[in-house]
């Protein structure tokens, strides 16, 4: 709120105070900068625990989140790390190549083939993973027995707490081609599956791993939001000869409709971030031409072949496109009528 | 980083490199030159030292047998040593503590679970050296994902031990400028000092000049091949299967083997047995994949028996002879288990697994016999095979490093390069004799606290002479050492053996994606086709300049190859 005003004030001084062409004028806006420079003093000095109380988390943000961005600036060099032991004087070291890094993106297949991958696993988990988590916040709302919810709630958020290295030996040691179900099928006669290390379907894959793991973890929010749902509503709705299926789609749906709108425009927000570890995990199994998405390419271009100017471009670029998306779902939850991330 | 750029200015040391500056500066940043080299101090240095240069720069050699070898070298391989251990008769190389107390911490890759960093097998050995070394053991398999991040911190421990597989993009160029030179403490006679040291062969010292200076601890090895077909010798003479002779054979034989049903596989990725089988030129290194044919370089990926290879190894896949955990590639889990479990009956690693498995199953599984195939040729005539280098694994210290840090870890370096036969050796390989191998009979035998704690951590600082010595096994002391002199009679040197050589930058990410191409391609996700594609891109992306470096690297040093 504070911080509103600020730049308000000064955007009104600033057009006030140079204005030779009105110097009769002056007195109006210098009253106003005074009044404001007051209110401003007197609010600091009320408010300067809770302001000094902010300072940590300030600085913690600038430190980890604000400055570590000036480090974008090598994707413009021909970024060399080992030319000096500290890294800013290697920033300052490294040739600049101008926009190299970015045209070597843009004619690069492999980049594009993990674009293409990135954007076919969001959707993918759009259509899939994303409504699973309402469809169980529903179902576990049903349940009337605290005892029972309790227990499905536990067995449902359990999944969420393992690490993608045990979900993926597990996977493997179920789905594997020397795996349970693939012997299984062996010993009665049939061929093996190739479920772990096939490229075609591989995003389902990834996608199935993804909502046995995190879709219990995602209900909680709906939960909470189903919570607050006033049972007058569903009374007066059962008065009035509304079935179960009614109910859900006129009361429950749309009482959920504003957690939606606002978790579709952070996941869309997050749409090329498919889950690096999990992939990284499996890359190999698959080769690069199914499994590569940008978070992976990045890593592997950067990390592993040290070519750091090309991978933090490849980043950048993954950077811009994400801002871009938010603000195109925001402007659409806008359009439905909902908040969004943010007001307009 | 223009290779032209930093020359002209300071005087070489070097008269080779001086004249190729000169050149450079004649051709004013025209064609890429192996110019860069003359530079003052440590900047990206390219290219390699030899003759004269490195004359200077090596260590002088002295001989320090200690015991006979029963099976002496011949045809590059190690030196065996089979005889039973004679605990009381064992010598002191070591016989006063070189080191001054300091504390040295050591980054170093590790196959395995590394044991508490507390252990008595670190404490001994600590205690023999005299200096306090501090173990950061990365997984092996994925090194090379830490090196580079650790190396570009600013908070490199004093040594990092770098295979050189592990030298890939711009990890030279950290190595050049982040390792101290090594010369004044040890070029010349100054090794004397470190007796152990100085009995490091020489052509394991020449590997160790990395831009224009001696910066690494080798740990010397045979140029013979390493990767060897290993496989269940059990169950091929119970089964009666013949070693396969020919690419034909394994096939057939893999066919005959395999039998899903009851979970059982020929082999797994035969990748790196396919290329000798076709006479590829070595994958071993980037420079050794270059040969001399006709005046012209030329690059193993350009070759024919190149693509016959990978297309033998995806016909493997493509049969369903492979054992389907290989489909995961590095991220498959490690093979022992089910080798010992026989679902697969071949398998090629290294030749040093032949004894660890050997002795991972010695006791719960007496029946288990690991032997070593014989590389073959794929039409069942003698195979070609082309040499690896005699030092791939090296350890670096730190440039930040004090005189006082860096003469501690020659102190570790003298105590592990320690010949077979001293205390030492059986220190740093076994252990402490009750706690961590006991001896029955001149048979030592590796209790569960040394299987834990005696694994690969002070053996990767430095080694002595190539040795295989197993007085635990004998036998596959001998079968090693024979499979080394066997092959070793087949293998031929490549244009760039025996050399150390840096890579201008420009060119390190050429092959990146090659490996895992041909992983691709091998398990049947890309074609022969793409491969030929990205050879042709390879080539029109620097891979042709690359091989004019590469020719004037070798106008200018000559080869070492026999």
């Amino acid at each position: 709120m504070s911080n509103s005003t600020v730049p308000r004030s000064r955007a009104e001084a600033d057009t006030g105070s140079p204005s030779p062409a009105a110097p009769a004028t002056t007195t109006g806006p210098a009253t106003k900068k005074t009044r404001t420079r007051q209110s401003l003093r007197v609010r600091f000095r009320r408010d300067r625990l809770l302001l000094l109380m902010t300072l940590p988390a300030l600085v913690l943000v600038l430190v980890f989140n604000y400055v570590p961005i000036l480090g974008n600036v090598v994707a413009f060099q021909d970024y060399d790390p080992y030319i000096s032991d500290n890294g800013v004087v290697s920033i300052l070291e490294s040739p600049f190549v101008g926009l190299e890094n970015f045209r070597r993106i843009f004619e690069d297949s492999a980049f594009w083939n993990a674009v293409e991958n990135t954007l076919v696993l969001f959707f993918l988990q759009l259509v899939l993973y994303f409504p699973v988590p309402i469809l169980l916040a529903l179902l576990i709302n049903s349940v009337v027995r605290p005892r029972v919810r309790a227990v499905a709630q536990a067995v449902l958020y359990l999944p969420h707490f393992f690490s993608w290295v045990l979900v993926i030996a597990v996977f493997q040691q179920l789905l594997g081609g020397a795996g349970l179900l693939s012997q299984l099928l062996r010993e009665h006669g049939h061929d093996g599956l190739d479920i772990m290390t096939d490229p075609h379907t591989f995003t389902f894959l990834v996608t199935a791993q993804t909502v046995w793991k995190d879709a219990g973890w995602g209900i909680i929010v709906f939960l909470a939001a189903l919570s607050s749902v006033s049972p007058d509503l569903y009374e007066a709705a059962a008065m009035d000869g509304a079935g179960r299926w009614r109910r859900i789609w006129h009361v429950t749906l749309p009482a959920l409709r504003p957690v939606i709108a606002l978790l579709l425009v952070l996941r869309v927000g997050d749409a090329l971030t498919v889950g690096f570890e999990q992939i990284l995990l499996q890359r190999d199994a698959v080769g690069p031409g199914a499994a590569e998405v940008l978070d992976t390419f990045v890593w592997w271009n950067g990390v592993r072949n040290q070519d750091f100017g090309y991978a933090a471009a490849a980043g950048l670029v993954k950077g811009v496109v994400s801002i871009g998306l938010v603000l195109a779902a925001n402007k659409v939850a806008h359009l439905m009528g909902e908040q969004g991330v943010y007001k307009k | 980083m223009t290779p032209n750029a930093a020359s002209p200015s300071a005087p070489s040391r070097r008269s080779f490199l001086a004249s190729s500056a000169v050149a450079a500066a004649a051709v004013a940043g025209g064609m890429p030159l192996l110019a860069a080299c003359g530079g003052s101090d440590t900047k990206s240095r390219e290219g390699t030292t030899s003759g004269k240069d490195a004359k200077k720069l090596l260590p002088a050699y002295v001989a320090n047998n200690v015991v006979t070898p029963d099976i002496p070298a011949k045809n590059g391989s190690a030196v065996g040593f089979t005889a039973r251990l004679d605990l009381a008769g064992l010598k002191t190389s070591v016989p006063a503590k070189l080191g001054k107390g300091g504390k040295v911490t050591i980054m170093s890759p590790f196959w395995g679970s590394p044991p508490k960093s507390d252990n008595a097998y670190y404490r001994a050995m600590n205690d023999l050296i005299g200096v306090d070394v501090r173990w950061q053991n990365q997984d092996g398999n994925t090194y090379e994902q830490k090196l580079g991040a650790v190396l570009a911190s600013s908070d490199v421990p004093d040594v990092v031990v770098v295979p050189g597989w592990n030298m890939n993009g711009k990890i030279p160029n950290a190595v050049i400028s982040k390792f101290a030179d090594l010369g004044p403490y040890l070029s010349g006679d100054a090794v004397k000092q470190y007796p152990n040291l100085a009995a490091i062969p020489t052509d394991a010292w020449q590997r160790s000049i990395f831009g224009g200076a001696l910066r690494g601890l080798p740990m010397p090895a045979s140029y013979v091949p390493n990767i060897v077909p290993l496989y269940r010798k059990d169950i091929f003479d119970k089964e009666g299967y013949e070693v396969p002779r020919s690419t034909d054979e394994f096939m057939a034989l893999a066919k005959e083997i395999t039998n899903a049903r009851a979970k059982r596989w020929a082999c797994l990725d035969m990748k790196w047995i396919a290329f000798p089988a076709f006479g590829v030129l070595s994958g071993a290194e980037k420079p050794l994949g270059w040969n001399l044919v006709d005046g012209k370089l030329i690059n193993r990926i350009e070759t024919p028996e190149y693509l016959e290879a990978l297309e033998w190894a995806r016909k493997l896949f493509a049969a369903g002879v492979v054992h389907p955990d290989a489909e995961f590639g590095k991220n498959a889990p490690d093979p022992g288990p089910k080798f010992a479990k026989g679902e697969f009956l071949i398998y090629a690693n290294d030749l040093s697994q032949w004894w660890s498995r050997t002795t991972e199953q010695a006791v719960q599984n007496p029946q288990f016999k690991v032997w070593g195939m014989d590389l073959f040729a794929h039409d069942g005539g003698d195979p070609t095979l082309w040499a690896t280098q005699p030092a791939n694994i090296f350890a670096f210290v730190n440039k930040k490093a004090s005189e006082a840090v860096v003469r501690d870890v020659l102190a570790v370096a003298n105590v592990t390069a320690a010949p077979y036969g001293t205390k030492e050796y059986m220190m740093t390989n076994y252990g402490v004799e009750g706690t961590h191998y006991t001896v029955k009979d001149g048979v030592p035998t590796k209790t569960d606290q040394g299987n834990n704690e005696v694994m690969n951590a002070y053996v990767m600082v430095a080694g002595p002479a190539a040795t295989i010595a197993h007085p635990d096994f004998p036998e596959v002391a001998r079968g090693q050492v024979e499979w080394q002199q066997r092959m070793g009679a087949f293998t031929r040197k490549s244009s760039f053996y025996g050399m150390q050589i840096t890579e201008p930058s420009r060119y390190t990410n050429l092959g990146n994606d090659l490996e895992q191409m041909e992983d691709d391609v091998v398990r049947g996700r890309k074609k022969i086709s793409d491969m030929q594609q990205w050879i042709s891109d390879w080539k029109s992306k620097g891979g042709d300049r690359l091989r004019d470096w590469y020719k004037k690297v070798l106008d200018d040093n000559g080869s070492a190859a026999s």
